[in-house]
């Protein structure tokens, strides 16, 4: 028990929640506003890819970053004028946006690189990883905090940034109403339709971070379908965090905690099939315990029925 | 004169709501605008709101010709409405409710501390105080109300419409709004108030413009009137009555007892309701909607289970059963909103008109299409539904020729009890004639029908007996060979029978 | 007339969607340093060039037909199941395990391994209906995890218990299943097998389930509109049980044909690696859930994925242009279901009566 639980297992914690984290973040700001984004599986994987391709482009970390942020904005704008502007099923848009992602990150994998399945070039530099001063010299917590990529420790900004942002501030509020009530909200003059665009823009910003943090986090790579359904794993957070920074940010936790687990588990004599099950059952059973939270009302006003 | 509006006519296509319409008002006064169901009042109000063009007329804010082309041009003017359905975020604040939109900020952040006090100082200044921090959602609606209107103060309105407001208050709380609208027109606010609710109207206006059809049918200074007067001008028309034999009702097919169902926020949508139906009468529902005919309905059709009580339908207590179970035992139903559950827009009209009859036109299992198809075009055929064909989709028929299709549906179950509720709404006076002349038919054979109306005109024409409803409860019966207009109206008013 | 005249209206759409898809396509094939005409030359051959490449293509859409058809009753239904791929797994793991161990005659352990396969996929699709109806757990979101538990499971199963011991290659699958239990060759030495013949049948079937039986009558409408369902008698719950159940069991039939006319054993990783039950709600989509239509979109999908295929061996052009296209084409298809939503708001407003 002691070997499973040790200070390693917690910094991994921190490490692969952050894409599920941000991700997460981003499904709640498009929750507030009343779109059910079931596409952040697609953004976050073009999101994966264009961090890839920015470093290879540029040979630096940062533009690496930056260029996937427009990239995914690009594709999050995209379902943002299907959805809101076509006035098309959200939730269709969404499965056929992981539909596209999936597509053209594939070919593009092909036609830029010339690979099939997997890119990896032994030259190109992923994400630094901090050293937090001080932090890093105490026991445990500097194990545990110390020594991530940057993306890492923005995410844990930007929950709190996001938290005051929705509930200290005015263009927060006015943010929150249009979810609520967006007919309320139309007639007092709030801009809705702008407000919409712009989460679900600042939700493809977020979703880019998750995947740079997947491809150039830890192991510098691309893999064909890498998100690996953390993206509705992130829905799942999202709704048991009720669309709220910080909740999200505890449910991201948990799912972190749980994938780093079953990572860890594969050391033991389980058979690995079983251990990477894990997150997705402890996902079920979130949602079983949950299930007055996970009743998400933007779900059923986005379409409930498929027709 | 604060406002005046001169000639208003507002056409959608063909369709008047407003024909030349005059409305003005004095600062400082409580008007009131009543008419039935349709009358046209909200669609004047939306025009002086923003939410509406006239497509004739003037407006006049002190005496300067306006136009308002959205909400906001209109709270410019100082114009406020509070609408029948509040416009209010449940999960946010009194404050934050009250203040959106014009929050007080510093650098971009929301300062609450001094909304809850500018909102204290409101309540103060206008008698209406509220607690700035309770979550909107757990006001009892009375409180939501108060929100409403101090929020269109905030907003620095001189004029305010209030929507049908009393139509979700309590009695108390209905005491406590005219209450505050007097102390507030003293402090120089103005007020139009549309509602249906004469005796309020006489307790709390100054002036009232009545209504009807589109038209105003009189100006009257409230002292120098009465609501027996309100009330002819509202609804008294000349009225053609069907000739039908008398009814010689036999046993009753439906026993509604003893049921209640609580609806939102501790209020009853149906309070120990007692009726029967009988075989070859018509019993008609009377009252405004919204004051529980729905869930009665919804009760006796199967889709709700009521708190407690009973429905015995042919002498069987069908309370718990599921809807087909019910609708087998013998009951038939025209839904009183066709497009959300009387059909399927997607689906043709032969696919609209086979539910309720697919069990029965069925061979193995397998639908007896040519059947289906020669039972819906004896139909369109029988109430001139104008339809491209049975296999049009129901969305493109206009609303008067879906719901003759959803009549003729029903009407051909032949149960020995139907429910009809609004059945000629939004249609046109063609099919009017043709689903009443089916209805008498029906009674005439010795169908107990179960009549929902907010038509008078329509309850009075074919009803046996009448019954209102109030709030939930049956506010009145009366054989409808000697109910008036004025009784009903004011029974349908909260009024309560005078002895 | 009307009903030709309203069947070409609708296929407007679709075709335009196909035009709009190859369109991309035809700017990747750019962007690669392709020729246009020639690259979607070899595409065409590599679909339906000879006898072969037809019959090839065939045989793919094979599964994606049967998993379509299963996402199109379920969305016909009002309910996004989108299990599809581990309802396969299941289906293709236990057809497999039923032909190897079940003993008997060839053609009966056949059958019983199809039965197997379809009961697979039905249980677990109805185990995601039931966390729904009971639980209220976004049945959405539960079928596509489910998806990734039945991936691993099936996984897990081929690597220790039923791991094909014979043969110096260790790979995580099952043995060979006896040739007398194979689903037959329609044509000698081509690859296309009984199992088209039975999605077809699956198709003509389920859209005489859907527009010609009471059930189909009854979960049509439950998906246009439930109210009107609840109103006309129609119970909910058990329409959306019975819809999840066959939509599973189709799925699971995809994977039970695959593995005993194609793959002869169950192979980890075989049945999601080509996208089968991805390809199949695809297709769903482009024919807006028309059990014939997705029967047709299903063989255009596969026409396109052999195609590619085709293209790659002959051209410079990489097959991943195929997901382009597949995917342009869906995108665009879900932008025209709110199309049609919005011109029915429109005439909707006209028609209303106002207060």
């Amino acid at each position: 028990m002691q070997q499973l639980f040790d200070a390693a297992m917690f910094g991994s914690t921190l490490r692969i929640m952050t894409p599920i984290l941000l991700a997460a973040l981003g499904g709640a700001l498009c929750s507030r506003v009343g779109l059910f984004n079931v596409g952040l599986e697609g953004l976050v994987l073009i999101g994966a890819f264009s961090a890839i391709v920015g470093n290879y482009l540029f040979g630096n970390v940062l533009l690496a970053v930056l260029f996937s942020i427009i990239i995914v904005m690009l594709f999050s704008a995209l379902f943002a004028f299907i959805s809101i502007n076509l006035k098309a099923n959200a939730i269709v848009v969404g499965i056929s946006l992981n539909f596209l992602a999936a597509g053209l990150t594939t070919f593009a994998l092909r036609a830029i690189f010339d690979v099939k399945g997997a890119y990896y070039d032994k030259n190109m530099v992923g994400l630094p990883k901090w050293d937090i001063p001080l932090i890093k010299d105490i026991p445990w917590v500097g194990t545990v905090f110390s020594g991530h990529s940057p993306l890492v420790y923005l995410g844990i900004i930007i929950v709190i940034a996001l938290q005051f942002y929705l509930f200290k501030s005015v263009s927060g509020f006015r943010l929150r109403s249009v979810g609520e009530n967006p007919i309320a909200a139309q007639s007092i003059g709030i801009k809705v339709r702008g407000i919409q665009y712009g989460a679900v823009l600042m939700c493809g910003v977020l979703c880019a971070l998750a995947g740079a943090q997947l491809s150039l986090g830890q192991v510098t790579m691309f893999t064909e379908g890498m998100t690996a359904g953390r993206g509705f794993i992130a829905l799942v957070a999202t709704m048991l965090g009720q669309a709220n920074p910080l909740g999200v940010m505890g449910s991201s936790v948990l799912f972190g905690f749980m994938e780093a687990l079953s990572i860890r588990l594969q050391g033991f004599s389980l058979p690995t099939h079983f251990t990477m099950m894990l997150p997705y059952i402890v996902t079920l059973v979130a949602m079983f315990f949950f299930k007055d939270r996970t009743y998400a009302q933007d779900a059923l006003k986005a379409g409930g029925s498929s027709r | 004169m604060l406002l005046e509006m001169e000639h208003i006519t507002k056409k959608y296509g063909s369709f008047t709501a407003n024909k030349d319409i005059h409305f003005n008002l004095r600062e400082g006064e409580i008007h009131a605008l009543v008419g039935e169901n349709g009358a046209g009042k909200t669609t004047l109000m939306r025009m002086l709101y923003g939410m509406e063009q006239p497509t004739s007329g003037t407006i006049k804010v002190r005496g300067r010709e306006v136009s308002f082309a959205t909400p906001s041009q209109a709270m410019a003017s100082g114009i406020g409405m509070v609408h029948q359905h509040f416009m209010l975020f449940p999960s946010f604040t009194v404050a934050e409710n009250i203040v959106i939109g014009r929050e007080p900020a510093a650098a971009g952040v929301f300062d609450r501390k001094k909304a809850a006090a500018q909102v204290n100082e409101l309540g103060r200044q206008y008698g209406m105080p509220v607690d700035p921090w309770k979550k909107v959602g757990e006001c009892p609606l009375g409180l939501q109300q108060r929100v409403e209107i101090l929020k269109v103060l905030h907003q620095g309105a001189d004029i305010i419409i209030l929507d049908e407001p009393s139509a979700v208050l309590t009695p108390l709380e209905v005491k406590e709004l005219l209450a505050n609208m007097k102390s507030l027109a003293k402090l120089g606010k103005t007020f139009v108030i549309i509602t249906h609710k004469l005796q309020e109207v006489m307790d709390v206006a100054d002036r009232i413009t009545v209504l009807r059809d589109g038209q105003v049918t009189g100006i009257l200074e409230a002292k120098d009137t009465t609501v027996e007067e309100l009330s002819r001008l509202m609804v008294g028309r000349e009225l053609v009555r069907m000739d039908k034999p008398a009814s010689v009702p036999g046993e009753a097919v439906l026993q509604v007892e003893a049921v209640q169902l609580s609806g939102a926020k501790d209020r009853s949508a149906l309070k120990d309701i007692h009726m029967k139906v009988r075989k070859g009468e018509v019993v008609g529902i009377a009252g405004i909607s919204g004051n529980g005919q729905s869930e009665l309905i919804q009760v006796i059709a199967g889709l709700r289970k009521p708190d407690g009580g009973r429905v015995l339908l042919s002498g069987q207590d069908t309370t718990n059963w599921p809807v087909r179970r019910i609708r087998e035992h013998g009951l038939a139903h025209i839904p009183e909103d066709r497009y959300m559950w009387g059909a399927a827009k997607d689906a043709s009209v032969k696919e609209n008109g086979l539910m309720g009859h697919h069990h029965r036109l069925q061979k193995r299992g397998m639908i007896k299409a040519k059947a289906a198809k020669v039972m819906v075009e004896s139909w369109i055929k029988q109430f001139s539904i104008k339809t491209g064909s049975a296999e049009t989709k129901a969305q493109f028929l206009s609303g008067g020729n879906l719901q003759k299709l959803i009549a003729a549906r029903e009407f051909a179950q032949d149960t020995p009890f139907l429910i009809a509720a609004e059945p000629t709404r939004g249609v046109d006076i063609g099919a009017m004639e043709t689903i009443h002349a089916e209805l008498l038919r029906k009674r005439n054979e010795g169908a107990g029908i179960l009549l929902i109306s907010s038509e008078l005109s329509e309850i009075l024409q074919l009803s046996d007996r009448i019954i209102v409803m109030y709030e939930g409860e049956i506010a009145g019966e009366l054989p409808a060979a000697e109910a008036t207009e004025e009784q009903i109206s004011l029974l349908m008013a909260g009024g309560k029978e005078r002895v | 007339m009307n009903r030709v005249k309203e069947t070409l209206r609708g296929l407007v759409q679709p075709l335009l969607a196909v035009l709009i898809g190859l369109l991309a396509g035809a700017i990747a094939i750019l962007v690669v340093g392709g020729n246009i005409v020639d690259t979607y030359a070899e595409m065409w051959k590599g679909a339906f060039g000879n006898f072969y490449f037809f019959t090839n293509t065939l045989a793919r859409a094979t599964p994606i037909i049967l998993a379509g058809l299963g996402v199109a009753l379920a969305f016909r239904a009002g309910f996004f199941n989108m299990g599809a791929e581990g309802q396969m797994i299941l289906g293709g793991l236990s057809a497999a395990l039923t032909a190897l161990y079940l003993p008997g005659p060839g053609w009966f352990v056949c059958i019983a391994a199809i039965l197997a396969g379809i009961i697979a996929g039905g249980v677990w699709s109805l185990f995601a209906g039931w966390l729904d109806a009971r639980f209220g757990m976004n049945l959405l979101i539960t079928t596509l995890l489910l998806n990734y538990i039945a991936t691993y499971f099936g996984g897990y199963m081929v690597s220790y218990p039923f791991k094909d011991k014979t043969g110096s290659a260790a790979m995580a699958q099952t043995p060979m299943i006896d040739q007398t239990v194979w689903l037959p060759k329609l044509f000698q030495g081509m690859g296309l097998h009984a199992g088209f013949i039975i999605a077809i049948a699956a198709a003509i079937l389920i859209y005489w389930f859907t527009h010609k039986t009471v059930t189909g009558y009854e979960i049509r409408m439950l998906g246009s509109n439930p109210s009107f369902a609840a109103y006309g008698g129609v119970r909910r719950i058990r329409m959306m049980m019975l819809s999840m159940v066959i939509s599973g069991g189709l799925a699971g039939l995809a994977g039970a044909g695959e593995v005993l006319g194609t793959q002869y054993r169950f192979l980890d990783g075989s049945l999601s690696s080509a996208s089968y039950a991805w390809s199949g709600i695809m297709a769903t989509l482009l024919a807006r859930s028309h059990p014939l239509g997705t029967a047709v979109a299903a063989i255009l999908l596969a026409a396109l994925q052999t195609g590619a295929m085709g293209m790659e061996r002959n051209t410079d052009v990489p097959l991943e242009v195929g997901s382009v296209i597949q995917a342009v084409l869906t995108l665009f298809v879900s932008a025209q279901i709110g199309y049609s939503f919005l011109k029915r708001r429109k005439e909707k407003k006209s028609n209303a009566t106002t207060v």
